[in-house]
């Protein structure tokens, strides 16, 4: 019942935005010219019917020749009055229609030439004789009128006066008026094109087999001559499109053998409309291939390296596949993206002068007998949201392939939850890139809200993808508005195309990297499906001391921009690396789980050259080490015969330990890093909430099954969802819950 | 809006061939009719293509409005029908995303934004007549036998749909509370 009380509220409320007078007033004329026009057609075919019973033997002997020429004087007069209203409308119509929807009312009409025009009729026609396709004519005008209904109503002239005009117009070549007819001009065009089938097709005998498809095809192509500026150029001289038809109808008479299905198929190819849906699933989403980490023996490599992750595209990625009903890619799980989605209490350091510390769990593993679980936790230092400036410029993809719903739109409502949640005195610009690289909007205050908000709202979808042009222009912004106070930010939106421009991968990155250097970051956010290159947005971001972030609905826009806003814009610590040296006294194997892409060689480890991840305001960073104790009987490799003999020094003090654990870490503006390191011993201590770590162990036992692990046993979905149960804790977003959601989701697909 | 008297004299008047008449008309619901298609599709852009594809078929079926229904309920059901075979002839479907552009720049409570967010988007996937029923009883204020009455169907017919289309919402969204407070 509340339900239902809550969904009239939402019904009735009004979200629709404020009119726009300018369409109310493109709508309007257009209207009313429509209905003037259907006013005359019922006007004028009463005259037709009176002007049809004088006939021809009428006008023979000479009666009532005035009556007839009254009727043609008020039709002239009325054609004028009318043309020339048109010719305004359509001047209105060409300057505020953008090109795009100027496509869209084209093919439109394009769809319903191909269903509006009788074409069995046609061909017999064409067949019979070429002559007879001037008997066709009247039955193009018919359709013709049938088609102007589709808001270029002004053009309708079905009266044959009037077409005859515009035949006679074009045929000899007085085409002034040709660009302002624009969409008008192939429909009107049609019929003076049947004229030249007729020529033709004296000329080349072979076209009658296939005449028939030879007119509408033509259409399709005027019609796209029609679409753009070009079409000035097209139209005016008259022999050049008679010549492009001659040549075009060769090619039409070898493909289209008079199969209307070809055709309509030829029509939804030739739309400039996002291909329906089918043409999607043909997976075009790339990511790195990499193998699981295998359990390495600590005697033969005791020392595991890795760099921090922050990211969680993998996660957002699993869930828009589990939703769209299937398992994700394997390549697409990356475990620790998993674990790092969820934000965990861990204990936070004091001043920002120490960015974080770590926490260590040490628990029985759930899912093999006799292994054991090393849980590291870092929590990044959470600034106070006042202290924060920043200077971003977006940079948005709005190719043609971001036409989609999960795409542009969610890019733009994204953008404007982060600006709920940005300083009133930060600097936003937006730059985009597509066919052509541009400014949509100069650096421009948070506070002057509606411009911005403009800027966006007018932001549209279409051309090819020039990503790295647009880098460029991006990164210009940005120099331009550099605050060394603030944080200075490029935030990239993309469903992850990068077709024309630079596409050498290795350039781009030095270039980001060249660019992090003088203290612009980058992160990028990732939408849609079927085109997403991963590979390429987790370099790029690596690279440019920003997250990947995949944005799959508007939940996780907030998650990303809204209430993690301060890490995702903030970097606390950059360049975190961990190191763990595993005691061969206490641990006989251990393997890390997922961190594959992010594994470091141990001498990189004290290379403050070596980049590796960072960490932002407020970040969480989990990792899980899985290892086996000396002793335990789950070891899976028989000790050496021949090996060396253990180390007894030290035996009563590293006997306690499994490991140790070092973090190195520099500040946002240094270059030179900060080492942490603590022991991990046997009976290590957390006071903290056992849920967290359940639920992260969960959460790992869950992307471990999605990738197909070995070492998960037969751990099943069921019990990854009991875990994470035990480990849901309060949960204010609902982000627990909605695992469990996706691992009962996982659970019946794997079936 | 002008007043009832007006509109019936301009609908009149429109009826009997006065452009004038016709062009003050589409001018006064040009408004009405948008918010319909918005609340169809969700986005702007989408919103004024229909209105004026229902603008320009409202200049030939304008003889064709008997005055049975009431002048807007008529001119809803021509907007959802225009918005149909819109969307039929460019094969896609109502985006919905579009509707955050408003409610994210009219509402403060964030969660109550999604929340509406996600009904919105639930109702959009509604079959079209069950979503064309809400969308008049309880989003217009229709009475069930209008809507039947302009669908030329029964009303009992209507209150099934509305039935169907509360049914289903109700089952999304009992059981994902968590997106509600």
């Amino acid at each position: 019942m509340e339900n239902n009380d809550k969904l009239l509220k939402i019904l009735s409320e009004d979200y629709a935005p404020e009119i726009d007078i300018n369409a109310r007033k493109r709508a309007v004329n257009l209207a009313v010219s429509e209905f003037k026009s259907a006013r005359t057609e019922i006007n004028k075919e009463k005259n037709q019917k009176t002007f049809q019973g004088f006939g021809f033997i009428s006008r023979l002997i000479g009666i009532n020749t005035r009556k007839g020429e009254k009727i043609m004087k008020d039709n002239k007069k009325s054609k004028f009055i009318y043309g020339g209203a048109a010719t305004a409308i359509a001047v209105v119509f060409v300057g505020a229609l953008s090109i795009s929807q100027l496509d869209d009312t084209v093919s439109r009409h394009k769809q319903n030439i191909s269903a509006t025009i009788p074409t069995p009729d046609l061909k017999s026609d064409l067949e019979v004789s070429p002559a007879h396709v001037r008997v066709v004519e009247p039955q193009n005008k018919s359709d013709a009128s049938v088609k102007f209904d589709d808001g270029l109503s002004d053009w309708k002239r079905s009266d044959s006066e009037s077409s005859k005009e515009i035949i006679s117009n074009l045929s000899s070549k007085t085409v002034e008026k040709e660009h302002q007819e624009s969409g008008v001009t192939s429909a009107s065009s049609i019929i003076a094109e049947s004229d030249d089938v007729s020529g033709l097709l004296k000329q080349a005998p072979s076209y009658k087999d296939n005449g028939a498809n030879a007119p509408l095809d033509n259409w399709t192509r005027l019609k796209a001559a029609s679409k753009a500026p070009k079409m000035q150029e097209e139209h005016a001289p008259m022999p050049s499109v008679a010549q492009k038809f001659k040549s075009e109808n060769k090619a039409i008479g070898k493909t289209f053998h008079g199969a209307a299905p070809n055709r309509t198929a030829q029509h939804n190819m030739a739309a400039p409309y996002p291909m329906p849906p089918i043409a999607h699933e043909q997976n075009r989403d790339k990511f790195e291939q990499f193998t699981v980490n295998m359990f390495k023996q600590v005697s033969a490599e005791p020392v595991s390296t890795f760099s921090s992750d922050v990211d969680t595209a993998s996660y957002s990625f699993i869930r828009k596949a589990l939703n769209s009903g299937r398992l994700p890619n394997p390549d697409a799980v990356r475990v620790e993206e998993m674990i790092n989605y969820f934000d965990y209490n861990y204990p936070v350091p004091k001043s920002r002068a120490e960015p974080f510390k770590p926490t260590v769990v040490v628990t029985d593993s759930p899912w093999a007998q006799g292994r054991k679980l090393m849980h590291i936790g870092i929590k990044g230092y959470q600034l106070a949201k006042t202290e924060l400036r920043s200077n971003i410029v977006f940079l948005l993809d709005v190719s043609g392939s971001m036409n989609a719903a999960d795409k542009l739109p969610l890019v733009k409502s994204s953008m404007k939850m982060l600006l709920d949640s940005l300083h009133p005195d930060d600097m936003v610009s937006i730059v985009v890139y597509a066919g052509s690289t541009g400014v949509v909007l100069e650096p421009t205050k948070v506070s002057n809200r509606s411009t911005i908000l403009d800027a966006m709202n007018n932001l549209h979808a279409g051309g090819g993808t020039a990503g790295a042009a647009g880098i460029r222009l991006a990164y210009d912004m940005a120099e331009r508005n550099f605050d060394k106070h603030a944080v200075n930010r490029i935030i990239m939106a993309t469903d992850g195309d990068f077709n024309v421009g630079i596409t050498n991968h290795e350039e781009l990155k030095r270039y980001v990297e060249k660019k992090r250097n003088k203290g612009i970051f980058l992160s990028v956010l990732g939408f849609g499906q079927g085109n997403y290159n991963d590979h390429m947005m987790q370099s790029l971001a690596q690279n440019g001391n920003g997250i990947a972030a995949y944005i799959d609905n508007l939940n996780e826009a907030r998650k990303v921009l809204v209430q993690e806003a301060t890490s995702s814009l903030f970097p606390i610590a950059k360049d975190v690396k961990f190191q763990v040296e595993f005691n061969p006294d206490a641990v006989a194997e251990y393997r890390l789980i997922g961190y594959e892409t992010r594994s470091l060689k141990r001498e990189d480890f004290n290379n403050d050259k070596i980049d590796a991840g960072d960490i932002g305001a407020g970040h969480t960073v989990t990792a899980i080490y899985e290892f086996v104790p000396v002793g335990s009987k789950a070891v899976s490799v028989d000790p050496l015969r021949y090996g060396k003999v253990k180390p007894m020094v030290n035996k009563g003090k590293s006997v306690n330990e499994y490991a140790y654990l070092k973090i190195r870490y520099k500040l946002p503006m240094e270059n030179t890093s900060k080492l942490i390191s603590m022991p991990v011993s046997k009976n290590i201590e957390y006071g903290g909430d056992m849920s967290d770590i359940r639920f992260a162990i969960a959460v790992a036992a869950f992307g471990q099954i999605l990738k197909g692990s070995q070492y998960i046993g037969d751990f099943s979905y069921d019990d990854v969802i009991a875990l994470a149960q035990q480990g849901k804790g309060s949960d204010p977003y609902g982000y627990r819950a909605e695992f469990i959601n996706m691992v009962r989701l996982a659970k019946t697909l794997s079936r | 809006m002008p007043a009832d008297i007006d509109k019936t004299e301009l609908i009149n008047r429109a009826k009997s061939g006065d452009a004038d008449a016709f062009e003050a008309l589409v001018n006064a619901y040009y408004e009405v009719m948008f918010k319909m298609a918005y609340k169809w599709c969700g986005n702007r852009r989408d919103a004024e293509d229909i209105t004026q594809e229902a603008c320009i078929k409202l200049a030939r079926g304008i003889n064709s409005y008997g005055c049975s229904a009431k002048f807007t309920s008529w001119l809803y059901v021509l907007v959802i029908n225009t918005a149909k075979d819109w969307y039929k002839s460019q094969n896609r479907y109502p985006e919905g995303a579009g509707l955050l552009e408003n409610i994210v720049a009219n509402s403060d409570n964030s969660d109550e934004k999604l929340y509406t967010y996600q009904v919105l988007k639930e109702v959009n996937k509604l079959p079209d007549m069950e979503k064309e029923s809400l969308i008049l009883v309880m989003g217009q204020g229709l009475s069930h036998k209008e809507v039947a009455d302009l669908y030329g169907v029964k009303e009992s017919t209507i209150s099934w749909r509305i039935h169907e289309a509360r049914k289903k919402l109700n089952a999304i969204f009992s059981k994902e509370e968590r997106y509600g407070k």
